[in-house]
């Protein structure tokens, strides 16, 4: 098969511009058309996984121009895996929602289109070596994801689009100036050789540029105070989308600022882990709390869902290579486990119009899967053996306690047991309350029970043999620490003559 | 393959086939149910030695397993009481909803137990741990009563505990690079002293959370009380010694080696509060199933008293006392059990007189009393005496005199739970009570009788846990089969103790059935009393239980007003609060959430001095 970077954008993107033109032929082809080439990255996902390692990246340039002139795109290790996951969980939230909006032919269309877009700017941003680029691709990602946010008609849904736009809005001007301020001292947009000449970079421009990357790439990966927007999207978006929120979006948006923090500028040790340590420390600690207090599923999910982001920035912020790999493993889990949670809850709250915990009295009598699938998400996330939350939350606790850390692993485990008990609060109600009177349940859809499934098996097989993935991990953690290395690759010629 | 595996697969294997067995049909949930139930102590008792081990690597974590001569004692336990317990349950949960699920997690705790007693590492001790914890918190919510209360409230506790615990050992790792408990145990001494008073401590929070020892306590009661009672045999018989069996090991493995030896004098003191207070409340219960969930607490505090005070024969008299709680406290709550089957309640306001009834049950009850009360010729005589010769020797005379309170005060309630459930004047309402069926009565007769055994020949389970407290320390224990010898130099024969008893009690049973049985011929009945002037009216509550220790309770009120649970609960009132104002940062306003960003950005930037150091 033919196995090349390009393809995870170019052909999502391209799929997103013809899914119109492909109604005209045949309606149904709108759903089947983009499944069929999420299935194609997914499966050129495991193909390339198994080409890269640490010592051999994976480097495309378009249009033949070598970097640092051309665009090129990386697929190494790190960059890779992040990306693999992005492909497949994507394949697997198009199959959840492959029957969605069975009768509104044209909000069908609308939703595969943005969800295609959604999904090639996320993985354009994890997979280019280009800071210009990934602005450009942060831009898609995020258009498409404050149309998807207003999806549905109606008050609420514009209101969090809005809210969702306006901090977007400062996240890319904010973005533009540091990128706008490197390229003044450097003359390059080629990360690699951003890298390379940023001890030329004097500090004081070094620092803002820094900042403003900063704050713009924290919008994005929900970091506290900057993540008023998530609440209200993760609960207004369409079920499928608030999964790719956490899973891709985030995704997306916690690799830029990784790739920035460590790759591109070198504040990492003066101050830059320890500003990311505690900035992801505030994020979990004011989210965990604040998710204990919500009425609301989805947004008790999304508080979550921050707190989690807030957990791989302290895993981040480490600067270890324990830490690193600790940081991802959390990546993999949370996108595997807080998509089920999504998808479970979407059919948990289906005709509910406020979407609150209380309304689930009674569920696991009337919705015996989709409860039990939630129930086992929520075992996970909270990091109970033997499911595959509690190895990433193992190698975090012990990358910190490595660290000389005891504060910041207190405070981890103390804010663990209230996500314990928010949880179960809600596995409390699934199971063990009378069902409200006259409530409609909407009973999941075949392709989505196999969607569901599919994930609780990873969890359940990671967390029994979490040696599946573990061997990616270590890859991918070797490949991000050495920064020197990823010059080297990129820019061999430019390197040695530095060296020189 | 090998045969700690093998074990563990039946248990895991079983949790999960029951599972789906009741999925589909009663009856094979039901086989399934048994064949666990006889295949794992058959394979425990005949495969399964001290000595084998297994290693493996998951994760990239060296793991081992692999029993010692100290956790074997617990296991020999565990695998007595548990399956008989399945066994009761049974006949106890017969005609109940999601046997599925109550089944895998009763199992599946089964093979949390049994994993962490098998654990010779640190990672595998605590995975085993936190699947029996959440595997026994889905059966105390199991009836859906107060699961808002009663069990967040046993999972907060156990979450703290196990977190603690989980930050000892990452902590442990920093310092040794291994997770192994033998080399933890080697080079505990080699830390500095911050180090191990820390991880200590922590450890000793988390299984002490398990064991219910003060002030980590407040969740037992409810929890013991809402759980199935087949359940709660197992629960408070069993899954509460895991916690005694950890506190063993930090007590006597590391702290003993360490600076703060003195460390288990503090813990023996709060056990022996513990069992003072807990035994205190358990008189005042009303109710049976909640009288004995105050008594377990009671009774680990025993436990952990004598395993506190650390000497030679504290800690022989600590296992042995964990030992013979779990098999009379599962008779008890196997009785217990079968009366709230058969009668539908286990108040003593409302039932009394069940010895015609239910003779079998009463008999089992006794013998399990006998042996809490600490009377010859059940085995709780025994380790009675060995708790008071080792709190005599060690000075703390303090200490003597709370075990001694809280034992004597223990008579008060095993009287009253065997009076007022079995005893006394029966009434026209219980006249219909029938025996409960075979499956519950034998394996409650079995644990009784095991009980009798460990009176007379209290040798039988010397032997492992003498061979047991050789890993902690303590080598070449005397002990012998059924001879007790003190410090003053005396010895007591058990065999001519228990011979005298027996004769004396069978002798009694012949004078009652033959020659006094006319004098129990008249019938009487509470209702058929008569007043000063007064006429009870029908809906007065009349049983002599109600109010048994009214003078008692009314001296003691003051002392019992406040609950631990009010400053907890208080606490948690002040934690929402701050969850509140926390709640209110996210105003829902767009224009807020743009300041946010601005002012975050600004404050960035003028920090930036002190955060990058230039």
């Amino acid at each position: 098969m033919v196995a090349n970077p390009i393809l995870y954008i170019a052909l999502p993107l391209f799929t997103a511009f013809l899914v119109p033109l492909l109604a005209k032929l045949w309606k149904p082809l709108v759903r089947i058309v983009p499944g069929l080439v999420l299935a194609y990255l997914a499966i050129m996902s495991v193909v390339l996984m198994q080409q890269v390692s640490p010592e051999k990246p994976i480097i495309a340039m378009i249009a033949g121009w070598k970097a640092p002139w051309g665009i090129n795109l990386v697929f190494t290790s790190f960059s890779g895996f992040i990306a693999s996951l992005i492909s497949i969980l994507a394949f697997f939230i198009w199959l959840y929602s492959f029957g969605f909006k069975k009768v509104e032919f044209d909000d069908a269309q609308k939703y595969f289109i943005l969800f295609m877009l959604l999904t090639a700017g996320s993985i354009g941003v994890v997979l280019t070596g280009d800071i210009f680029n990934m602005f450009v691709f942060i831009e898609i990602t995020s258009l498409s994801a404050y149309a998807l946010t207003a999806f549905y008609k109606g008050r609420d849904g514009a209101e969090a689009a809005f809210k969702f736009l306006l901090i977007g809005s400062f996240s890319s001007i904010m973005l533009l100036l540091g990128i706008a301020i490197l390229y003044t001292y450097t003359g390059t947009l080629n990360m690699a050789h951003l890298a390379l000449l940023m001890p030329q970079v004097p500090m004081h421009a070094k620092i803002t540029s820094f900042l403003l990357f900063f704050v713009a790439l924290g919008i994005e990966a929900e970091m506290f105070p900057l993540n008023g927007w998530a609440p209200d999207a993760y609960s207004q978006a369409p079920g499928p989308i608030a999964a790719s929120f956490a899973g891709i979006l985030a995704k997306a948006g916690i690799y830029a600022l990784i790739r920035v923090s460590y790759t591109i500028f070198d504040l990492g040790d003066h101050g830059g882990f320890e500003l990311l340590l505690v900035m992801g420390l505030i994020t979990m600690v004011v989210s965990e709390l604040v998710a204990m207090r919500q009425e609301n599923l989805r947004r008790m999910l999304a508080y979550s869902s921050m707190g989690q982001m807030g957990l791989i920035m302290i895993a981040f912020g480490l600067g270890t290579k324990e830490g690193i790999y600790a940081g991802l493993f959390i990546m993999f889990n949370h996108a595997v486990i807080k998509s089920l949670l999504f998808l479970a809850s979407a059919y948990l709250v289906y005709y509910t119009s406020r979407k609150k915990i209380s309304d689930l009295d009674g569920f696991g009598k009337l919705l015996p899967l989709t409860s039990l699938l939630f129930g086992l998400g929520a075992f996970a996330i909270v990091g109970l053996p033997p499911f595959s939350g509690f190895w990433s939350k193992l190698s975090l606790l012990i990358a910190t306690a490595n660290s000389h850390m005891e504060f910041v692993l207190a405070t981890v485990l103390a804010v663990s047991v209230i996500e314990i008990i928010y949880y179960f609060r809600v596995l409390g109600r699934l199971y063990f309350r009378k069902a409200h009177k006259e409530i409609k349940v909407r009973k999941p859809t075949w392709n989505s029970v196999v969607t569901m499934i599919v994930l609780a098996l990873v969890i359940i097989a990671v967390g029994v043999h979490p040696d599946f993935i573990t061997g990616l991990l270590h890859n991918a953690a070797t490949d991000l620490a050495d920064k020197a290395d990823y010059i080297q690759k990129i820019i061999p010629d430019l390197f040695s003559q530095t060296l020189n | 393959m090998n045969s700690l595996i093998i074990l563990l697969f039946i248990l895991g294997g079983g949790a999960l086939l029951s599972y789906f067995a009741f999925l589909s049909k009663h009856a094979f949930g039901q086989a399934v149910v048994w064949l666990v139930a006889i295949a794992s102590p058959v394979y425990f008792f005949t495969q399964v030695a001290v000595g084998e081990s297994f290693s493996f690597s998951l994760g990239g974590f060296e793991l081992a397993l692999g029993f010692n001569h100290y956790s074997w004692v617990f296991a020999l336990l565990i695998m007595v009481l548990s399956p008989l317990s399945l066994i009761y349950s049974t006949g106890y949960m017969k005609s109940r909803l999601r046997l599925g699920t109550f089944y895998f997690s009763f199992i599946f705790s089964i093979f949390g137990m049994m994993g962490i007693l098998m654990s010779r590492d640190l990672v595998s001790l605590f995975i085993f741990w936190e699947i029996m914890t959440w595997a026994s918190y889905l059966l105390v919510i199991y009836r859906g009563k107060d699961v808002e209360h009663t069990g967040i409230k046993y999972m907060i506790f156990s979450a703290v505990g196990a977190y603690s615990m989980f930050m000892a050992i990452v902590i442990l790792n920093r310092e040794m690079h291994s997770f192994d408990i033998a080399t933890v145990i080697q080079n505990f001494g080699n830390m500095n002293a911050a180090d191990q008073w820390l991880t200590g401590i922590l450890l000793l929070i988390g299984f002490a959370v398990k064991s219910a020892v003060m002030p980590l306590h407040v969740w037992a009661p409810g929890a013991y009380t809402n759980t199935p009672t087949s359940f709660t045999a197992v629960f408070s018989g069993g899954l509460s010694k895991m916690g005694v069996y950890g506190i063993g090991l930090v007590l006597l493995n590391l702290y003993s080696h360490s600076d703060f030896s003195q460390v288990g004098i503090y813990l023996a003191w709060l056990g022996a509060i513990t069992a003072v207070m807990a035994t205190f409340r358990a008189v005042f219960q009303n109710d049976a199933k909640k009288l004995l969930a105050y008594s377990s607490v009671a009774q680990l505090g025993y436990i952990v008293a004598g395993i506190g005070l650390g000497t030679e024969l504290s800690v022989f008299a600590g296992i042995y006392l964990a030992i013979l709680h779990g098999a009379f406290k599962g008779t008890l709550f196997m009785a217990v059990g079968a009366v709230e089957r058969q009668a539908g309640t286990t108040d003593m306001t409302k039932i009394s007189g069940l010895i015609k009834n239910m003779p079998w049950t009463f008999f089992a009850a006794l013998v399990a009393i006998i042996a809490l009360a600490g009377i010859p010729p059940v085995g709780g005589f025994v380790g009675k005496w060995m708790l008071y010769e080792a709190a005599i020797n060690s000075e703390h005379m303090f200490l003597v005199i709370l075990i001694f309170i809280s034992s004597t005060a223990a008579f008060l309630y095993s009287f009253r739970f065997l009076f007022g459930l079995f005893l006394g004047q029966q009434e026209e309402e219980t006249a219909h009570i029938k025996e409960a069926p075979a499956v519950m009565v034998v394996p409650m007769i079995l644990l009784s009788l095991f009980l009798v055994l460990m009176g007379t020949f209290p040798g039988i389970i010397f032997k492992p846990i003498a061979a047991g407290m050789a890993e902690l320390g303590f080598q070449g224990v005397p002990w012998h089969m059924s001879v007790l010898y003190n410090m003053w130099g005396d010895s007591v024969n058990l065999t001519y103790v228990s011979i005298t008893f027996g004769t004396v009690f069978l002798l009694g049973l012949v004078y009652i059935t033959l020659i006094a049985r006319k004098g129990t011929k008249h019938k009487l009945s509470t209702k058929d009393i008569h007043t000063a002037g007064e006429i009870p009216k029908p809906e007065d509550n009349l049983n002599y239980s109600l109010d048994f220790y009214k003078p008692f309770e009314r001296v003691l009120s003051p002392l019992l007003k406040h609950k631990l649970d009010v400053y907890y609960n208080e606490f948690g009132k002040g934690l929402e609060a701050l969850f509140n104002f926390m709640r209110r940062i996210y105003t829902g306003n767009g224009q807020t959430y743009a300041l946010y960003v601005v002012v975050f950005l600004v404050a960035l930037i003028l920090l930036s001095g002190r955060i990058f150091g230039i």
